[in-house]
Protein backbone atom coordinates (compact mmCIF):
# COMPACT_ATOMS: atom_id res chain seq x y z
CA UNK A 1 0.00 0.00 0.00
CA UNK A 2 3.03 2.18 0.51
CA UNK A 3 4.01 1.47 -2.37
CA UNK A 4 1.03 2.19 -4.72
CA UNK A 5 1.40 5.65 -2.43
CA UNK A 6 4.76 6.52 -2.94
CA UNK A 7 4.28 5.75 -6.98
CA UNK A 8 1.17 7.65 -7.32
CA UNK A 9 2.43 10.58 -5.45
CA UNK A 10 5.17 10.90 -8.18
CA UNK A 11 3.65 9.76 -10.76
CA UNK A 12 1.07 12.99 -9.80
CA UNK A 13 4.36 15.41 -9.49
CA UNK A 14 5.75 14.35 -12.41
CA UNK A 15 2.33 15.12 -14.44
CA UNK A 16 2.59 18.51 -12.99
CA UNK A 17 6.34 19.21 -14.27
CA UNK A 18 5.47 18.96 -17.30
CA UNK A 19 5.03 22.15 -19.32
CA UNK A 20 3.00 20.34 -22.12
CA UNK A 21 0.45 18.94 -19.82
CA UNK A 22 0.64 22.76 -18.13
CA UNK A 23 -0.11 24.27 -21.36
CA UNK A 24 -2.56 21.66 -23.47
CA UNK A 25 -4.35 20.67 -19.54
CA UNK A 26 -5.11 23.86 -17.74
CA UNK A 27 -4.15 27.05 -19.57
CA UNK A 28 -5.96 25.99 -23.00
CA UNK A 29 -9.02 24.93 -22.06
CA UNK A 30 -9.13 28.64 -20.09
CA UNK A 31 -8.41 30.26 -22.54
CA UNK A 32 -11.11 28.54 -24.39
CA UNK A 33 -13.24 29.38 -21.84
CA UNK A 34 -12.38 32.86 -21.64
CA UNK A 35 -12.61 33.24 -25.68
CA UNK A 36 -15.99 31.47 -26.12
CA UNK A 37 -17.48 33.61 -23.18
CA UNK A 38 -16.02 36.64 -23.61
CA UNK A 39 -14.84 37.59 -26.83
CA UNK A 40 -16.50 35.71 -29.28
CA UNK A 41 -20.03 35.65 -28.02
CA UNK A 42 -21.85 33.31 -30.04
CA UNK A 43 -26.07 33.04 -30.12
CA UNK A 44 -26.92 30.31 -28.22
CA UNK A 45 -30.12 31.22 -26.28
CA UNK A 46 -29.68 31.19 -22.53
CA UNK A 47 -26.13 33.05 -21.99
CA UNK A 48 -26.45 31.82 -18.38
CA UNK A 49 -26.77 28.32 -19.41
CA UNK A 50 -24.18 27.99 -22.44
CA UNK A 51 -21.75 29.15 -20.19
CA UNK A 52 -22.12 26.33 -17.57
CA UNK A 53 -22.08 24.09 -20.39
CA UNK A 54 -19.36 25.61 -21.93
CA UNK A 55 -17.56 24.90 -18.71
CA UNK A 56 -18.16 21.07 -18.43
CA UNK A 57 -16.99 21.18 -21.97
CA UNK A 58 -13.78 22.65 -21.31
CA UNK A 59 -13.30 20.53 -18.22
CA UNK A 60 -14.22 17.34 -20.01
CA UNK A 61 -11.68 18.99 -23.13
CA UNK A 62 -8.77 18.93 -20.48
CA UNK A 63 -9.66 15.47 -18.87
CA UNK A 64 -9.98 13.86 -21.68
CA UNK A 65 -6.68 14.84 -23.34
CA UNK A 66 -4.73 14.00 -19.95
CA UNK A 67 -6.35 10.33 -20.32
CA UNK A 68 -5.16 10.15 -23.63
CA UNK A 69 -1.65 12.04 -24.09
CA UNK A 70 -0.20 11.39 -20.87
CA UNK A 71 -0.43 7.84 -20.17
CA UNK A 72 0.08 6.26 -23.49
CA UNK A 73 3.20 8.72 -23.80
CA UNK A 74 4.65 7.74 -20.41
CA UNK A 75 4.06 3.98 -21.24
CA UNK A 76 5.50 3.99 -24.48
CA UNK A 77 8.77 5.89 -23.28
CA UNK A 78 9.22 4.23 -20.12
CA UNK A 79 8.78 0.86 -22.01
CA UNK A 80 11.35 1.88 -24.61
CA UNK A 81 13.75 3.41 -22.50
CA UNK A 82 14.14 0.47 -20.71
CA UNK A 83 12.51 1.32 -17.54
CA UNK A 84 9.78 -0.97 -17.53
CA UNK A 85 12.57 -3.91 -17.92
CA UNK A 86 14.31 -2.24 -14.93
CA UNK A 87 11.03 -2.48 -12.38
CA UNK A 88 10.88 -6.24 -13.24
CA UNK A 89 13.85 -7.18 -11.62
CA UNK A 90 12.39 -5.02 -8.54
CA UNK A 91 10.01 -6.66 -6.54
CA UNK A 92 7.41 -4.61 -7.49
CA UNK A 93 4.45 -6.18 -9.45
CA UNK A 94 3.34 -4.87 -13.13
CA UNK A 95 -0.05 -4.63 -11.57
CA UNK A 96 0.85 -2.39 -8.62
CA UNK A 97 3.13 0.06 -11.42
CA UNK A 98 -0.24 0.21 -13.66
CA UNK A 99 -2.80 0.92 -11.03
CA UNK A 100 -0.66 3.56 -9.86
CA UNK A 101 0.06 5.53 -13.02
CA UNK A 102 -4.13 5.18 -13.29
CA UNK A 103 -4.11 6.12 -9.29
CA UNK A 104 -1.78 9.09 -10.10
CA UNK A 105 -3.32 10.31 -13.22
CA UNK A 106 -6.83 10.71 -11.48
CA UNK A 107 -5.38 12.59 -8.54
CA UNK A 108 -3.97 15.20 -11.66
CA UNK A 109 -7.30 14.96 -13.04
CA UNK A 110 -9.53 15.90 -9.65
CA UNK A 111 -6.87 18.68 -9.56
CA UNK A 112 -7.64 20.34 -13.10
CA UNK A 113 -11.38 19.73 -12.27
CA UNK A 114 -10.96 21.89 -9.21
CA UNK A 115 -8.57 24.57 -11.19
CA UNK A 116 -11.04 25.07 -14.15
CA UNK A 117 -14.35 24.59 -12.26
CA UNK A 118 -12.95 27.23 -9.73
CA UNK A 119 -11.69 29.47 -12.62
CA UNK A 120 -14.74 29.58 -15.00
CA UNK A 121 -16.70 29.73 -11.69
CA UNK A 122 -14.62 33.33 -10.77
CA UNK A 123 -14.70 34.56 -14.57
CA UNK A 124 -18.38 34.34 -15.62
CA UNK A 125 -20.18 34.11 -12.00
CA UNK A 126 -21.15 30.86 -12.30
CA UNK A 127 -23.81 29.62 -9.78
CA UNK A 128 -24.61 26.09 -9.18
CA UNK A 129 -25.76 24.25 -6.59
CA UNK A 130 -23.00 22.16 -4.69
CA UNK A 131 -25.06 18.90 -5.51
CA UNK A 132 -24.79 19.67 -9.08
CA UNK A 133 -20.93 20.67 -9.16
CA UNK A 134 -19.66 17.56 -7.28
CA UNK A 135 -21.63 15.28 -9.47
CA UNK A 136 -20.30 17.06 -12.77
CA UNK A 137 -16.86 16.61 -11.47
CA UNK A 138 -17.20 13.17 -10.44
CA UNK A 139 -18.62 12.04 -13.78
CA UNK A 140 -15.52 14.21 -15.51
CA UNK A 141 -13.56 12.16 -13.15
CA UNK A 142 -15.11 8.91 -13.84
CA UNK A 143 -15.86 8.71 -17.35
CA UNK A 144 -12.74 9.37 -18.52
CA UNK A 145 -12.04 5.85 -17.44
CA UNK A 146 -12.75 5.17 -21.80
CA UNK A 147 -10.10 7.60 -22.42
CA UNK A 148 -7.59 6.15 -19.93
CA UNK A 149 -8.22 3.02 -21.57
CA UNK A 150 -7.06 4.48 -24.86
CA UNK A 151 -4.30 5.78 -23.73
CA UNK A 152 -3.46 2.00 -22.54
CA UNK A 153 -4.04 0.93 -26.18
CA UNK A 154 -1.54 3.72 -27.21
CA UNK A 155 0.60 3.03 -24.70
CA UNK A 156 1.42 -0.28 -26.80
CA UNK A 157 2.81 1.39 -29.38
CA UNK A 158 6.74 0.76 -30.18
CA UNK A 159 7.51 4.34 -31.01
CA UNK A 160 7.30 7.54 -29.00
CA UNK A 161 6.84 9.84 -32.20
CA UNK A 162 3.99 7.60 -33.90
CA UNK A 163 2.37 7.50 -30.29
CA UNK A 164 2.70 11.20 -29.42
CA UNK A 165 1.40 11.96 -32.86
CA UNK A 166 -1.55 9.39 -33.34
CA UNK A 167 -2.86 10.89 -29.82
CA UNK A 168 -2.88 14.39 -30.38
CA UNK A 169 -4.82 13.72 -33.94
CA UNK A 170 -7.33 11.60 -32.07
CA UNK A 171 -7.80 13.95 -29.34
CA UNK A 172 -8.71 16.60 -31.70
CA UNK A 173 -10.56 14.63 -33.50
CA UNK A 174 -12.51 13.78 -30.69
CA UNK A 175 -12.77 17.51 -29.19
CA UNK A 176 -14.10 18.43 -32.40
CA UNK A 177 -16.62 15.95 -33.30
CA UNK A 178 -17.46 15.75 -29.69
CA UNK A 179 -18.95 18.94 -29.86
CA UNK A 180 -16.60 20.02 -26.83
CA UNK A 181 -15.60 23.78 -28.55
CA UNK A 182 -18.67 23.74 -30.51
CA UNK A 183 -22.60 22.98 -29.87
CA UNK A 184 -23.08 19.97 -31.66
CA UNK A 185 -26.31 21.98 -33.38
CA UNK A 186 -23.64 24.21 -35.23
CA UNK A 187 -21.75 20.81 -36.81
CA UNK A 188 -23.07 19.04 -39.79
CA UNK A 189 -26.38 17.26 -40.17
CA UNK A 190 -24.28 13.89 -40.76
CA UNK A 191 -22.01 14.36 -37.66
CA UNK A 192 -25.20 15.15 -35.77
CA UNK A 193 -26.66 11.67 -36.54
CA UNK A 194 -23.42 9.57 -35.65
CA UNK A 195 -22.44 12.08 -32.38
CA UNK A 196 -23.71 9.85 -30.00
CA UNK A 197 -21.68 6.57 -31.13
CA UNK A 198 -18.85 9.10 -30.19
CA UNK A 199 -17.01 8.42 -26.70
CA UNK A 200 -16.27 11.98 -26.39
CA UNK A 201 -19.64 13.50 -27.24
CA UNK A 202 -21.20 11.15 -24.80
CA UNK A 203 -18.22 11.80 -22.20
CA UNK A 204 -19.41 15.38 -22.19
CA UNK A 205 -23.06 15.19 -22.72
CA UNK A 206 -23.15 13.49 -19.38
CA UNK A 207 -22.22 16.46 -17.73
CA UNK A 208 -24.39 18.61 -19.77
CA UNK A 209 -27.30 17.07 -18.53
CA UNK A 210 -25.76 17.37 -15.10
CA UNK A 211 -26.06 20.77 -14.68
CA UNK A 212 -29.81 21.10 -16.65
CA UNK A 213 -30.49 19.18 -13.53
CA UNK A 214 -30.92 15.66 -15.49
CA UNK A 215 -29.03 12.31 -15.21
CA UNK A 216 -26.84 11.05 -17.62
CA UNK A 217 -28.68 8.83 -20.46
CA UNK A 218 -28.30 5.47 -19.83
CA UNK A 219 -27.17 5.05 -23.77
CA UNK A 220 -24.79 7.29 -23.14
CA UNK A 221 -22.96 5.61 -20.02
CA UNK A 222 -23.21 2.15 -22.21
CA UNK A 223 -21.39 3.79 -25.44
CA UNK A 224 -18.67 4.64 -22.69
CA UNK A 225 -18.27 1.27 -21.64
CA UNK A 226 -18.88 -0.52 -24.25
CA UNK A 227 -15.29 1.87 -25.81
CA UNK A 228 -13.75 0.76 -22.49
CA UNK A 229 -14.15 -3.00 -22.90
CA UNK A 230 -12.81 -2.72 -26.30
CA UNK A 231 -10.43 -0.20 -25.79
CA UNK A 232 -8.61 -2.74 -22.61
CA UNK A 233 -9.21 -5.46 -24.68
CA UNK A 234 -7.20 -4.35 -28.01
CA UNK A 235 -4.24 -3.04 -25.52
CA UNK A 236 -4.39 -6.61 -23.67
CA UNK A 237 -4.01 -8.32 -27.27
CA UNK A 238 -1.70 -6.45 -28.41
CA UNK A 239 0.49 -6.66 -25.51
CA UNK A 240 0.21 -10.34 -25.84
CA UNK A 241 1.52 -10.35 -28.94
CA UNK A 242 4.56 -8.18 -28.02
CA UNK A 243 5.21 -10.39 -25.52
CA UNK A 244 5.28 -13.69 -27.60
CA UNK A 245 8.41 -12.10 -29.82
CA UNK B 1 29.18 -22.99 0.78
CA UNK B 2 26.01 -23.12 -0.63
CA UNK B 3 25.19 -22.81 -4.46
CA UNK B 4 23.07 -19.13 -4.95
CA UNK B 5 23.03 -19.00 -8.65
CA UNK B 6 22.48 -22.13 -10.45
CA UNK B 7 22.57 -22.05 -14.78
CA UNK B 8 21.71 -25.53 -15.46
CA UNK B 9 22.15 -26.68 -19.54
CA UNK B 10 20.96 -23.31 -20.40
CA UNK B 11 20.51 -22.63 -24.30
CA UNK B 12 18.80 -19.39 -26.04
CA UNK B 13 17.85 -18.87 -29.61
CA UNK B 14 16.70 -16.10 -31.80
CA UNK B 15 14.48 -17.07 -34.76
CA UNK B 16 16.82 -19.66 -35.38
CA UNK B 17 19.96 -18.53 -34.62
CA UNK B 18 21.64 -19.61 -30.85
CA UNK B 19 22.53 -16.84 -28.76
CA UNK B 20 23.72 -18.87 -25.88
CA UNK B 21 24.27 -22.84 -26.29
CA UNK B 22 24.38 -25.52 -23.49
CA UNK B 23 25.49 -22.90 -20.60
CA UNK B 24 26.37 -24.62 -17.27
CA UNK B 25 27.85 -23.29 -13.91
CA UNK B 26 27.35 -22.63 -10.99
CA UNK B 27 28.04 -19.51 -7.62
CA UNK B 28 28.67 -19.75 -4.58
CA UNK B 29 28.03 -17.53 -2.06
CA UNK B 30 30.14 -14.50 -1.71
CA UNK B 31 31.58 -15.01 -5.02
CA UNK B 32 32.56 -12.31 -7.45
CA UNK B 33 31.95 -13.41 -11.04
CA UNK B 34 33.67 -11.54 -14.18
CA UNK B 35 31.35 -12.49 -16.91
CA UNK B 36 33.79 -11.99 -20.16
CA UNK B 37 33.87 -11.94 -23.69
CA UNK B 38 33.79 -10.41 -27.29
CA UNK B 39 30.37 -8.40 -28.23
CA UNK B 40 27.84 -11.23 -29.11
CA UNK B 41 29.74 -13.49 -26.87
CA UNK B 42 25.63 -13.82 -25.37
CA UNK B 43 26.94 -12.28 -22.06
CA UNK B 44 23.91 -9.84 -21.49
CA UNK B 45 21.69 -12.63 -23.02
CA UNK B 46 22.88 -14.98 -20.12
CA UNK B 47 22.43 -11.92 -17.11
CA UNK B 48 19.00 -11.58 -18.66
CA UNK B 49 18.39 -15.09 -18.36
CA UNK B 50 20.18 -15.40 -14.91
CA UNK B 51 17.20 -12.52 -14.18
CA UNK B 52 14.26 -14.37 -15.74
CA UNK B 53 14.07 -11.36 -17.88
CA UNK B 54 14.09 -14.18 -20.75
CA UNK B 55 13.05 -17.49 -21.22
CA UNK B 56 15.73 -19.93 -21.83
CA UNK B 57 14.82 -21.93 -24.99
CA UNK B 58 16.14 -24.96 -22.81
CA UNK B 59 17.77 -25.50 -19.44
CA UNK B 60 16.81 -23.81 -16.39
CA UNK B 61 17.95 -21.17 -13.59
CA UNK B 62 17.88 -21.19 -10.10
CA UNK B 63 18.33 -18.47 -7.79
CA UNK B 64 18.47 -20.43 -4.62
CA UNK B 65 16.83 -23.12 -6.05
CA UNK B 66 14.19 -20.79 -6.82
CA UNK B 67 12.67 -19.34 -9.88
CA UNK B 68 14.23 -16.08 -10.31
CA UNK B 69 10.77 -14.37 -11.45
CA UNK B 70 9.37 -14.89 -7.78
CA UNK B 71 9.11 -12.00 -5.37
CA UNK B 72 10.82 -13.52 -3.00
CA UNK B 73 14.35 -13.55 -5.19
CA UNK B 74 13.56 -9.62 -6.87
CA UNK B 75 13.77 -8.47 -2.94
CA UNK B 76 17.14 -10.33 -2.59
CA UNK B 77 18.81 -8.77 -5.72
CA UNK B 78 20.43 -5.74 -7.00
CA UNK B 79 20.55 -5.40 -10.85
CA UNK B 80 22.36 -2.25 -13.35
CA UNK B 81 21.15 -3.19 -16.66
CA UNK B 82 22.41 -1.99 -20.12
CA UNK B 83 20.27 0.43 -21.83
CA UNK B 84 18.43 1.18 -19.33
CA UNK B 85 17.36 5.19 -19.07
CA UNK B 86 16.36 6.55 -15.72
CA UNK B 87 12.83 7.87 -15.19
CA UNK B 88 12.99 11.51 -16.10
CA UNK B 89 10.91 14.76 -14.59
CA UNK B 90 12.36 13.13 -11.14
CA UNK B 91 15.17 14.00 -8.55
CA UNK B 92 17.74 11.73 -7.92
CA UNK B 93 16.83 11.59 -4.29
CA UNK B 94 12.68 10.85 -5.11
CA UNK B 95 13.56 7.95 -7.56
CA UNK B 96 15.54 6.65 -5.21
CA UNK B 97 12.81 7.07 -2.11
CA UNK B 98 10.81 5.42 -4.38
CA UNK B 99 13.22 2.32 -5.08
CA UNK B 100 14.27 2.27 -1.76
CA UNK B 101 10.37 1.81 -0.82
CA UNK B 102 9.88 -1.37 -3.28
CA UNK B 103 12.48 -3.20 -0.87
CA UNK B 104 11.48 -5.12 2.67
CA UNK B 105 14.45 -4.09 3.92
CA UNK B 106 15.82 -1.02 2.07
CA UNK B 107 19.46 0.60 2.79
CA UNK B 108 19.94 3.80 4.58
CA UNK B 109 20.01 6.89 2.09
CA UNK B 110 23.22 7.86 4.50
CA UNK B 111 25.00 4.51 3.22
CA UNK B 112 23.64 4.84 -0.59
CA UNK B 113 25.52 7.87 -1.41
CA UNK B 114 28.42 7.12 0.71
CA UNK B 115 28.89 3.76 -1.75
CA UNK B 116 27.92 5.24 -5.03
CA UNK B 117 30.00 8.77 -4.06
CA UNK B 118 26.54 10.69 -4.85
CA UNK B 119 26.77 14.15 -3.69
CA UNK B 120 24.09 16.50 -2.17
CA UNK B 121 23.80 18.59 -5.30
CA UNK B 122 23.29 15.55 -7.52
CA UNK B 123 20.47 14.32 -5.28
CA UNK B 124 18.43 17.34 -6.10
CA UNK B 125 19.07 17.75 -9.43
CA UNK B 126 16.45 15.68 -12.24
CA UNK B 127 17.64 12.54 -13.58
CA UNK B 128 17.66 14.09 -16.88
CA UNK B 129 20.37 16.51 -16.27
CA UNK B 130 23.11 14.77 -14.93
CA UNK B 131 26.04 13.45 -16.97
CA UNK B 132 26.75 9.96 -18.41
CA UNK B 133 28.92 8.77 -15.28
CA UNK B 134 26.58 10.38 -12.40
CA UNK B 135 23.41 8.24 -14.62
CA UNK B 136 25.81 5.51 -13.55
CA UNK B 137 26.18 6.38 -10.16
CA UNK B 138 22.56 6.42 -10.14
CA UNK B 139 21.78 3.24 -11.54
CA UNK B 140 24.41 1.80 -9.08
CA UNK B 141 22.23 3.20 -6.54
CA UNK B 142 19.42 1.73 -7.71
CA UNK B 143 20.87 -1.92 -8.04
CA UNK B 144 21.87 -1.43 -3.65
CA UNK B 145 18.59 0.30 -2.60
CA UNK B 146 17.44 -3.16 -1.23
CA UNK B 147 20.44 -4.05 0.59
CA UNK B 148 20.83 -6.84 -2.37
CA UNK B 149 22.25 -10.18 -1.60
CA UNK B 150 22.99 -10.96 -5.15
CA UNK B 151 24.32 -8.16 -7.78
CA UNK B 152 23.95 -8.73 -11.49
CA UNK B 153 26.01 -5.89 -13.20
CA UNK B 154 26.37 -5.79 -16.97
CA UNK B 155 28.56 -3.27 -17.84
CA UNK B 156 28.27 -1.12 -14.68
CA UNK B 157 31.12 1.18 -15.71
CA UNK B 158 30.45 2.21 -19.10
CA UNK B 159 30.24 5.91 -19.67
CA UNK B 160 31.53 6.44 -15.70
CA UNK B 161 35.15 8.54 -15.59
CA UNK B 162 37.86 8.28 -13.61
CA UNK B 163 36.63 9.17 -10.16
CA UNK B 164 33.34 7.61 -10.48
CA UNK B 165 35.08 4.14 -11.73
CA UNK B 166 37.19 4.15 -8.70
CA UNK B 167 34.62 4.39 -5.93
CA UNK B 168 32.28 2.13 -8.17
CA UNK B 169 34.91 -0.93 -7.63
CA UNK B 170 36.30 0.39 -3.94
CA UNK B 171 32.17 -0.01 -2.77
CA UNK B 172 32.01 -3.67 -4.56
CA UNK B 173 34.91 -4.90 -2.38
CA UNK B 174 33.58 -3.33 0.57
CA UNK B 175 30.52 -4.94 -0.57
CA UNK B 176 31.93 -7.90 -1.36
CA UNK B 177 33.90 -8.35 1.72
CA UNK B 178 30.34 -8.29 3.49
CA UNK B 179 29.52 -11.67 1.42
CA UNK B 180 27.25 -10.51 -1.16
CA UNK B 181 27.86 -12.45 -4.51
CA UNK B 182 28.32 -10.76 -7.30
CA UNK B 183 28.31 -11.33 -11.25
CA UNK B 184 29.59 -8.47 -13.86
CA UNK B 185 30.58 -8.51 -16.83
CA UNK B 186 33.19 -5.38 -18.08
CA UNK B 187 35.50 -4.48 -21.45
CA UNK B 188 38.19 -3.83 -18.82
CA UNK B 189 41.08 -6.06 -17.91
CA UNK B 190 42.11 -4.32 -15.09
CA UNK B 191 39.14 -4.10 -13.51
CA UNK B 192 38.91 -8.17 -13.41
CA UNK B 193 42.08 -8.35 -11.52
CA UNK B 194 40.59 -5.47 -9.05
CA UNK B 195 37.55 -7.44 -8.39
CA UNK B 196 36.98 -10.47 -9.61
CA UNK B 197 37.50 -13.56 -7.85
CA UNK B 198 36.55 -15.98 -10.58
CA UNK B 199 36.26 -15.32 -14.51
CA UNK B 200 33.99 -17.21 -16.93
CA UNK B 201 34.31 -16.53 -20.46
CA UNK B 202 31.70 -16.94 -23.68
CA UNK B 203 32.61 -16.91 -27.05
CA UNK B 204 29.91 -17.70 -29.29
CA UNK B 205 27.27 -18.23 -27.04
CA UNK B 206 29.56 -20.86 -25.19
CA UNK B 207 31.54 -21.28 -22.06
CA UNK B 208 35.33 -21.40 -22.75
CA UNK B 209 36.91 -20.43 -19.96
CA UNK B 210 35.93 -20.89 -16.26
CA UNK B 211 39.48 -20.06 -14.25
CA UNK B 212 40.87 -17.76 -11.49
CA UNK B 213 41.83 -13.96 -12.69
CA UNK B 214 45.63 -15.27 -12.06
CA UNK B 215 45.08 -18.47 -14.58
CA UNK B 216 43.34 -15.59 -16.56
CA UNK B 217 45.69 -12.43 -16.99
CA UNK B 218 48.54 -15.35 -17.75
CA UNK B 219 46.22 -16.11 -20.55
CA UNK B 220 44.70 -12.75 -21.99
CA UNK B 221 47.78 -10.30 -20.13
CA UNK B 222 49.00 -9.01 -23.18
CA UNK B 223 51.29 -6.99 -23.21
CA UNK B 224 52.20 -4.51 -25.93
CA UNK B 225 55.68 -3.34 -26.78
CA UNK B 226 55.54 -0.30 -29.50
CA UNK B 227 58.46 1.99 -30.55
CA UNK B 228 59.14 3.77 -33.09
CA UNK B 229 62.01 3.58 -36.28
CA UNK B 230 63.17 5.38 -39.21
CA UNK B 231 64.31 2.25 -41.03
CA UNK B 232 61.96 0.08 -43.17
CA UNK B 233 61.99 -3.46 -41.50
CA UNK B 234 60.03 -6.50 -43.00
CA UNK B 235 57.91 -8.19 -40.25
CA UNK B 236 60.26 -10.92 -40.36
CA UNK B 237 62.95 -9.26 -38.44
CA UNK B 238 60.80 -9.06 -35.17
CA UNK B 239 60.99 -13.20 -35.66
CA UNK B 240 61.99 -14.65 -32.42
CA UNK B 241 60.49 -11.91 -29.84
CA UNK B 242 57.33 -14.64 -28.54
CA UNK B 243 55.30 -12.24 -30.07
CA UNK B 244 51.91 -13.30 -30.68
CA UNK B 245 51.12 -10.40 -33.34
CA UNK B 246 53.07 -7.77 -34.91
CA UNK B 247 51.70 -4.49 -36.89
CA UNK B 248 53.62 -1.91 -38.56
CA UNK B 249 52.33 1.57 -38.95
CA UNK B 250 54.81 3.67 -41.05
CA UNK B 251 57.49 4.36 -38.28
CA UNK B 252 55.57 2.69 -35.51
CA UNK B 253 55.84 -0.83 -34.73
CA UNK B 254 53.45 -2.18 -32.41
CA UNK B 255 54.24 -6.06 -30.44
CA UNK B 256 51.71 -8.19 -28.60
CA UNK B 257 53.54 -10.42 -26.58
CA UNK B 258 52.55 -12.53 -23.46
CA UNK B 259 55.98 -11.88 -21.73
CA UNK B 260 57.28 -8.70 -22.41
CA UNK B 261 60.45 -9.06 -20.65
CA UNK B 262 61.81 -11.63 -22.66
CA UNK B 263 60.37 -9.85 -26.14
CA UNK B 264 62.17 -6.57 -24.92
CA UNK B 265 65.64 -8.74 -24.03
CA UNK B 266 65.75 -10.58 -27.90
CA UNK B 267 64.31 -6.65 -29.59
CA UNK B 268 67.40 -4.93 -27.49
CA UNK B 269 69.84 -8.14 -29.01
CA UNK B 270 68.42 -7.11 -31.90
CA UNK B 271 70.37 -3.88 -32.00
CA UNK B 272 67.68 -2.20 -34.30
CA UNK B 273 67.39 1.41 -35.15
CA UNK B 274 64.72 1.95 -32.55
CA UNK B 275 63.37 4.82 -30.30
CA UNK B 276 61.25 5.74 -27.88
CA UNK B 277 60.10 2.09 -26.66
CA UNK B 278 56.98 1.65 -24.24
CA UNK B 279 55.66 -1.52 -22.83
CA UNK B 280 51.43 -1.28 -22.04
CA UNK B 281 48.94 -3.87 -20.79
CA UNK B 282 47.36 -5.13 -23.87
CA UNK B 283 43.61 -4.22 -23.97
CA UNK B 284 40.75 -7.60 -23.72
CA UNK B 285 39.37 -6.54 -26.55
CA UNK B 286 43.19 -7.39 -28.30
CA UNK B 287 43.30 -11.35 -26.23
CA UNK B 288 39.52 -11.19 -27.90
CA UNK B 289 40.50 -11.23 -31.22
CA UNK B 290 43.56 -13.81 -30.56
CA UNK B 291 41.24 -15.85 -29.13
CA UNK B 292 38.87 -15.79 -31.69
CA UNK B 293 41.32 -15.53 -34.66
CA UNK B 294 43.07 -18.93 -33.09
CA UNK B 295 40.05 -21.73 -32.99
CA UNK B 296 42.30 -23.76 -31.13
CA UNK B 297 42.58 -21.57 -27.61
CA UNK B 298 38.94 -23.40 -26.83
Amino acid sequence: MKILWNECWLEALRVFRNRYFIFWSLIMPIVFYVFYTKVMVQDVGDPKLWEKHLLMSMAAFSVMGSSIMTLGLRLVQERNQGWTTYLKTTPVSGAVYFIAKMAGQTSVHIFTISVIFTSGGLINGISMPAIEWITAGMWILIGAIPFLALGGLIGTMKKSDTASGVSNLIYLALAVTGGMWMPMEFMPKLLQQVAQWIPSYQYAAGAWSIIRGEAPGLVGILVLIAYTVVFMILSIQRRRMQEAI
Amino acid sequence: MTTIIDCMAVGKSFKGKSAVKDLSFQMKKGEVVALLGPNGAGKSTTIQMLLGLMEPSVGRVTISGQNPKLKAVRERIGVMLQEVRLLDTVTVKEILQLVRGYYPRPLSMEQLTRLTGLDESSLNTRTEKLSGGQKQRVSFALALAGNPDMLFLDEPTTGMDAIARKTFWKSIRELAERGTTIIFTTHYLDEVEVAATRVLMMNHGELIEDATPAMMKKKLGMQRISFLTDAVYRPETYQGLAATDIRIDGKKVTILTGNADHSLKILYALELEISEVTVNRGTLEEAYSQLTDSPEVS
